[in-house]
């Protein structure tokens, strides 16, 4: 029983008693073998029907993967996809449109070309089988199911993309390919390895049928309204839009997705279409707010021409979107900046991205490298940011480090000189007033913007106060640095 | 602002807050360093005030020696509320009761950290210390008000003004807070450094403790350099003139020293009735009655007198009977052991059994290089043990005495290279992957001085800013004595105290249990005179043991150390032909490298043979002459009839220090400590330079009683050249006598003798591979590791010819637990196993333990090869859940059509999993290609002859790059048919680098050279064959 075990696994096409073909030759369907008793019986029904393309596209990135699922389907209309790198379509049926396999072999590498630089082509009759043969790397065509076994019995085992381990594990056992693991006892292969494992191994050699799911377009909105009339002004433009937007949520609501971009595109009649296209952070599925914000940039946005239909597009969706939050803003700590992120947002379409951010604290004695531009609504002490002059951006840690001497608030970008006289630094002609002792800050060594100043207060004639400081290094010039309020 | 910046001397000054680099990671100066600039400054006193430590005190007290300042020991602490304080030591028991305080912190913490809370400050015995407050930012009140109704009258607020803009705030704060304690207050600088330029460094420093760049160190550095000794001057214009005086005040009523500290040995061990000098009479004469059954010669007699008369003048008896006393328990245990070092030179310590050199034989038992009037140092026994049950004689130590009486000395772990690179390479924020390229350039043999070459060759760009302030403080850091990172434990320097310890020095936890150190290490400990006692371990004295017991079972013959038939011409011929490998001591490369030249032939020869392939002997020019004069080539000529007694026994070359030592006594007029005094300052002279004094005196010693210019000359280059390498002769004699035991059991009982090293690894010069290699060249049969007959350990087989088989042991086997092999070996004892499925079963293995078997290719017997062995084992491991192990439940499952391993991925296998193989050596399997390639093998290189243009290949057995050969490599290549000595001059080791320290197998082009027997290929190229070999898992011993 066990030497029959190994020789149905072993040999599947002579079993089945399938005649050798040539060339695109149908295989004619196997017959049950009444020496092969048991389910091997029924495994080459399924091989014997079906001629899979295998494309291994090394390396590739999802999306091209998927677009090029989509263009596949002009050859078969069963395309799978085998992420990360895999493709593989049925086209048995579909081999007599394209001038038999050479033909489409041919045209199945040209469409992929432009998206990848090196498809791997094979064609057997399992889909597994001409996977794993593609990414052997060999341009085998395996019509006939007979020969499928003996062809890839010294493909090496790692086509089969089996984990590491498992792999490890057979190698130690001295099976390293596919042909030295068809020739493990089924009984102790499935014990050792797991049902999973020979499963595959019978999808590969069709002794079961390998369903498989067929690619999906990706989705994404786009909807275009064509107006009853001209229109001129901003208002009946933006009611004009209610149903797009009644749409769009219908949408998004279909495809629990938000979308990171949105873009209003108006019509004319004669010129170019004006277009609007708004970007988000995190994608939003909230229509009553994009409305909202659409309306703020088209505000912005001169008329040149009536408009006579526009149109709302996303990019393709992601598939997911924010959850609600847990707590309401107020609760808990929860969501209780989202009325000042849309502030943000507001200030943000109004005056540009550029024009609304934050301040936060840095950690570092140099009064120029102790604050940095952030993010707008980071908490304290938690942003990544936009360092002034260069500096790395670093998480912040800000330790409550008391200062011992008094800050000004207002800090000059650069410190300007003061011209000295009898010691004492003068500013418009009159010497100042030293307040106080001096604060040493010598630090910053290591970043070629070093300092080593002693700070002071200092009066000016007018009474205002100044922070001033004078290098320790020579020439020892005297600097304002800052106002106090 | 006061009186003293007005003209005038500077006000007087004594800094009691400044930390050292003892405090790891924030000090940032040497506590000398720390003296020297207080000195400088004209502090009167400076207090080294280490974070709960005084490890860095000895240093600082041994800089203070003859200078103006004083040193004043004291510590700093926070407890864990936040308060911080220092407290200083005002005489000897206000010192004891800070040294318990440190005590009672560093053991409540793991190794590295302490622990304090108020409860135990107030509890404390510091009233004979003073304390200083540490207020903070943000001076509490609450603080200075607990302290002061627990210190009162021993309390002051130190008063820190760096210049943060925030003095005179502080100062009235402070001020007030004073008042209102009436606690009075006292200057303080709270210095980390000696000097302000090492103001990068100490921010390096802060970032390296606290695991950041320092860049973003933030605020967490110091805004400004004033944590510096500062200039008088200076702190004049700071602080009002009370507080500075105040300093002086203070620093006054401290005026302990670390010279009060009196060390007393354990008494214990004088029986009632007896005093030590009495005991320890008593026990020499019993040992020497035991050697001279017959009477005592007299010359032995006085010999014995003499020693104990110094012994007795010095005090030491208590000493000498501790380490007696730990001998004898070994002794007892059956643990071997045997003294080294200089105490060999003791006729009492061999009469205690500590050593084992007997006077008889040739010894020149010059007892003033073991212990010396002159010298203020305490005698130094050192004792080896076997190494894997020393842990025994510690843990009895520590039971005997109690840990409040006996701790391992510490040991200060400096910044190498490497380590230097690697923390600072993070301080800088470079990436891991550049840090680790950055510490990968340095390999290990490289010293500090090719830094920077290094690094421009392995692509860094030494004008990078990063690099530009990093390589300044790698040289800090490395710069002798080695800027300490943490302290570590000896390995076997145990202080062992009369009284409590911790009186003496602190005690803290190691970082393995059971271990406790004090806080000082062995230099610290001969400065102030405490005796220590190193319990050392040995992986030769474990292998003789194990030799011994392994022949006594197989044989019913015991031998043990020094007991072997002496003399045996037999292995001296065989040490003679440099066949060695496992030999103590003289299986290095360069020691057979000599044997066939030097032709030992009695026990003197294997005394010089080890102590002259040492750098001193080399490099004062010894080697050649001796050699010559030993061949007869040359006249051996004495100036002298004194001389000719002190330098016959090594033909008028002098070898050994204590030679050195003689000749100056005999020839100059030294006394035997002004010689001994001479033997440390050249030790020390390439370090410390200070021979030139000795020179004088050497010199006119020799003029004075008419010796040859010439000769007095050479002399003293030889000493010069000897620097800290030389080697004592009752050293080469403590070894010699191992050389000769172990040698023996290689020559007659090589089957033993292998089985005993290979159980005792690791150890030695040689992997596993090459001492089964060996054995199996010696005629032993070796059979492999299997699961239905290996024991743990390699053990011997009754062999068909009546001779030992050497059965490998499963401890060979990579990832196998020694528990899981006991419990295979007791479910085998039970019954023979039937399957690997029966075996998992009753020994309850893992499937990890079956695979580890698996590879090792153990289940051979019950599997065959190691294809159908894994394929049992990955069946066996799913099954046991489902299957209880019963009789006739399993599953019957056929053999699989699985091909056999090829005999490449057998010797593959065999070297992944047991490090060795019983098959063809690899490089038999790749002769073939190796030979299309023109590459001669071992063998064929022996007949190439002196001169030739030869290529060879083999797998690189082991590096080294002595410290002394001025950059030359050697290597050990070895292929089937034996082993190439290669040597590497530094330009082709430059120029062929990667190829040098990464080849696994490695090609060489060369010119053979052949001399006295000894071969050696130099290498013109070097490459790398390492892809050959494929999966082979091989790994080069180096040395350096």
């Amino acid at each position: 029983m066990r030497q029959l075990e190994l020789t149905v696994i072993a040999e599947p096409g002579v079993k089945s008693g399938a005649v050798p073909a040539r060339g695109a030759a149908v295989p004619v369907p196997a017959a049950p073998s009444p020496a092969s008793a048991g389910p091997a019986a029924t495994q080459s029904v399924a091989v014997a029907r079906q001629l899979w393309a295998g494309v291994h596209l090394a390396g590739i990135s999802p999306q091209v993967l998927q677009s090029l699922g989509v263009l596949a389907q002009r050859f078969s209309p069963q395309v799978s996809l085998v992420p990360p790198d895999g493709l593989v379509l049925e086209v048995r049926g579909s081999l007599h449109l394209f001038d038999g396999l050479a033909g489409l072999r041919r045209l199945l590498t040209q469409a992929c070309l432009p998206l990848h630089p090196r498809p791997l082509l094979a064609f057997a009759p399992t889909a597994l089988a001409a996977l794993a043969v593609a990414r052997a790397g060999r341009p085998l065509q395996i019509v006939d199911p007979a020969r499928l076994i003996g062809q890839l019995a010294p493909l090496p085992l790692a086509v089969l993309r089996w984990p590491e381990e498992t792999q490890a594990r057979l190698a130690r056992m001295g099976v390293r390919t596919v042909g030295a693991a068809l020739r493990l006892p089924r009984a102790g292969f499935a014990r050792r390895f797991g049902a999973a494992q020979l499963a595959l191994l019978d999808r590969l050699t069709g002794r079961t049928p390998d369903p498989r799911q067929a690619v999906r377009l990706r989705e994404r909105f786009r909807r275009r309204c064509e107006l009853e009339h001209e229109i001129t002004d901003h208002e009946r433009l933006l009611r004009a839009l209610t149903p797009l937007w009644e749409q769009l949520a219908a949408f998004l609501e279909a495809h629990q997705c938000g979308v990171m971009r949105l873009e209003c595109r108006l019509l004319h009649r004669h010129g170019a279409a004006t277009c609007c296209a708004m970007r988000f952070a995190a994608p939003m599925a909230d229509v009553q707010r994009l409305s909202a914000l659409l309306r703020e940039r088209l505000q912005q946005q001169p008329l040149v021409e009536p408009v006579r239909a526009c149109e709302l597009r996303t990019a393709t969706v992601p598939h997911q979107r924010d959850s609600h939050p847990l707590w309401q803003p107020g609760e808990q700590g929860g969501g209780g900046t989202a009325p000042c992120a849309d502030l943000v947002e507001h200030l943000r379409a109004r005056f540009g991205a550029g024009a609304v951010y934050g301040l936060v604290l840095r950690d570092d004695h140099r009064p120029e490298a102790a604050w940095q531009v952030s993010e707008p609504l980071l908490p304290q002490g938690a942003g990544i940011a936009r360092a002034p002059h260069g500096l790395p951006p670093q998480p912040e840690r800000i330790t409550r480090v008391p200062v011992a001497a008094a800050r000004p608030l207002w800090l000059l970008r650069e410190p300007r000189p003061l011209a000295e006289r009898a010691g004492l630094p003068c500013r418009r002609g009159r010497p100042l007033h030293l307040a106080g002792e001096p604060e040493r800050i010598e630090t910053g060594w290591w970043d070629g913007r070093g300092i080593a100043r002693d700070y002071y207060s200092a009066m000016d004639a007018r009474g205002v106060r100044l922070w001033v400081f004078r290098e320790r290094a020579a020439p020892h010039g005297w600097f304002l640095h800052g106002v106090f309020g | 602002m006061n009186a003293a910046t007005c003209g005038g001397a500077p006000p007087a000054y004594a800094e009691l807050h400044c930390v050292s680099n003892f405090t790891f990671l924030r000090g940032a100066s040497h506590p000398q360093e720390l003296v020297e600039q207080a000195e400088a400054l004209g502090y009167e006193a400076l207090a080294i005030t280490d974070e709960c430590s005084v490890a860095g005190v000895v240093r600082a007290h041994a800089a203070a020696r003859g200078r103006r300042v004083r040193l004043i020991v004291g510590a700093e602490f926070t407890l864990e509320c936040g308060l911080k304080f220092t407290a200083l030591a005002r005489d000897r028991s206000g010192y004891g009761g800070l040294c318990r305080f440190i005590t009672l912190g560093r053991r409540a913490a793991g190794k590295g950290h302490y622990r304090l809370t108020r409860t135990d400050l107030a509890a404390a015995q510091f009233d004979r210390c003073l304390l200083l407050w540490l207020p903070g930012p943000q001076p509490q009140a609450q603080e200075l008000q607990w302290l002061a109704e627990n210190f009162g009258g021993r309390l002051h607020v130190a008063v820190e003004l760096l210049r943060d803009g925030g003095d005179r705030a502080r100062l009235a704060a402070l001020q007030r807070l004073g008042e209102r304690f009436t606690v009075p207050l006292v200057a303080s600088g709270g210095a980390l450094m000696h000097v302000r330029a090492r103001r990068q460094l100490q921010d390096a420093l802060t970032a390296i403790r606290l695991g950041v760049p320092i860049a973003q160190a933030g605020r967490r550095l110091h805004a400004n350099g004033e944590r510096y000794l500062r200039e008088r001057e200076r702190l004049a214009r700071l602080y009002p003139p009370p507080l500075l005086a105040a300093t002086v005040g203070l620093a006054r009523q401290c005026r302990f020293s670390l010279d009060e500290l009196r060390y007393e040995y354990p008494r214990e061990l004088v029986p009632p009735g007896q005093t030590p000098a009495s005991h320890l009479r008593r026990l020499t004469l019993e040992g020497a009655q035991r050697r001279w059954p017959h009477g005592l010669p007299q010359a032995e007699h006085d010999g014995i007198e003499h020693e104990l008369a110094l012994i007795a003048e010095l005090g030491y008896e208590p000493y000498f009977l501790t380490v007696h006393d730990i001998v004898a328990f070994a002794r007892g245990r059956g643990i071997l052991c045997q003294g080294r070092g200089s105490a060999a030179n003791s006729r009492v310590c061999y009469y205690l059994g500590i050593t084992a050199v007997d006077p008889q034989r040739g010894a020149t038992m010059l007892f003033e290089r073991f212990i010396s009037r002159e010298r203020r140092e305490p005698p130094d026994i050192d004792v080896d043990f076997e190494h894997e049950r020393r842990e025994e004689v510690l843990q009895y130590v520590y039971g005997k005495y109690g840990r409040e009486r006996a701790a391992l000395a510490a040991t200060v772990i400096a910044y190498r290279p490497r380590s230097a690179l690697r923390d600072l390479a993070r301080a800088f924020g470079l990436e891991a992957r550049e840090g680790l390229r950055l510490a990968k350039a340095m390999q290990w043999w490289d010293g500090s001085a090719m830094l920077g070459e290094r690094l421009a060759q392995a692509g860094f760009d030494l004008r990078s800013p990063a690099l530009q302030h990093l390589l300044p403080l790698v040289a800090v850091l490395v710069a002798p004595p080695g800027f300490p990172r943490h302290l570590s434990q000896h390995v076997g320097g145990f202080v062992i105290a009369a009284g409590l310890l911790a009186e003496l020095v602190p005690i803290e936890n190691a970082a393995m249990p059971e271990r406790t150190v004090v806080q000082w290490d062995k230099d610290d400990l001969n400065e102030l005179g405490l005796l220590k006692v190193d319990l050392l371990a040995l992986g030769m004295l474990t292998a003789l043991r194990r030799a011994f017991d392994l022949v006594h079972a197989y044989r019913g013959i015991h031998h043990t150390l020094g007991m072997l038939p002496a003399e045996d011409a037999e292995v001296y011929r065989m040490i003679s032909r440099a066949d060695t490998v496992g030999v103590f001591q003289i299986e290095s490369r360069a020691q057979m490298a000599m044997l066939p030249r030097l032709q030992p032939r009695c026990y003197f020869d294997l005394v010089i043979e080890v102590a002259i392939v040492r750098p001193g002997p080399i490099q004062g020019g010894m080697v050649h002459p001796y050699l010559r004069r030993r061949s007869g080539a040359e006249q051996v000529d004495y100036p002298r009839e004194e001389i000719r007694a002190v330098l016959q026994p090594t033909l008028g070359v002098p070898i050994f220090q204590e030679q050195v030592m003689q000749i100056a006594v005999v020839a100059a007029g030294f006394t035997p400590g002004e010689a001994d005094a001479l033997r440390r300052a050249m030790g020390a002279w390439k370090r410390t330079g200070g021979l030139e004094g000795f020179r004088e005196r050497l010199l006119s010693g020799m003029r004075a009683r008419n010796y040859p210019q010439e000769f007095a000359e050479r002399i003293y280059q030889q000493m010069t050249g000897f620097g800290e390498y030389g080697f004592p002769q009752s050293h080469a004699m403590s070894f010699a006598l191992l050389v000769y035991d172990s040698a023996w059991l290689k020559h007659h009982e090589p089957a033993a003798f292998a089985c005993a090293l290979l159980n005792s690894q690791p150890m030695g010069f040689y992997a596993p591979a090459q001492l089964v290699r060996d054995a199996r060249a010696h005629g032993v049969e070796v059979r492999p590791v299997d699961a239905c007959v290996s024991d743990w350990d390699c053990a011997l087989e009754h062999g068909a010819d009546g001779e030992p088989v050497l059965r490998l042991g499963l401890c060979l086997v990579k990832s196998l637990p020694q528990a899981s092999v006991t419990r295979l070996v007791a479910a085998r004892a039970a019954r023979p196993f039937a399957s690997v499925a029966d075996l998992a079963a009753r020994a309850g293995l893992t499937r990890t333990d079956l695979e580890a078997l698996a590879a090792a290719g153990a289940f051979a017997t019950l599997c065959g090869n190691r294809h159908l062995a894994f394929w049992e084992v990955a069946g066996t491991e799913t099954a046991l859940p489902l299957l209880p192990a019963q009789a006739g439940n399993e599953v019957i499952e056929g053999r699989p059509l699985i091909p056999a391993p090829r005999e490449g991925e057998g010797v593959v296998a065999d070297y992944a999993s047991i490090g060795l193989t019983l098959g063809r050596h690899p490089l038999a399997l790749l002769r073939g290609r190796l030979g299309a390639s023109r590459l001669m093998s071992a063998a064929q290189l022996l007949q190439a002859g002196h001169g030739a243009q030869v290529r060879t290949a083999g797998l690189v057995l082991m590096r080294q790059r002595p410290q002394t050969a001025s950059g030359v490599t050697f290597l050990t290549l070895e292929d089937e048919s034996g082993q190439v000595n290669v040597i590497v001059w530094q330009r082709v080791g430059d120029a062929q680098r990667r190829a040098l320290l990464e080849a696994r197998l490695m090609e060489v082009h060369g010119e053979m050279q052949q001399q006295d027997g000894v071969t050696h290929l130099i290498a013109h190229r070097l490459l790398d064959r390492s892809q050959l070999l494929g999966g082979l898992l091989t790994r080069s011993r180096d040395f350096h």
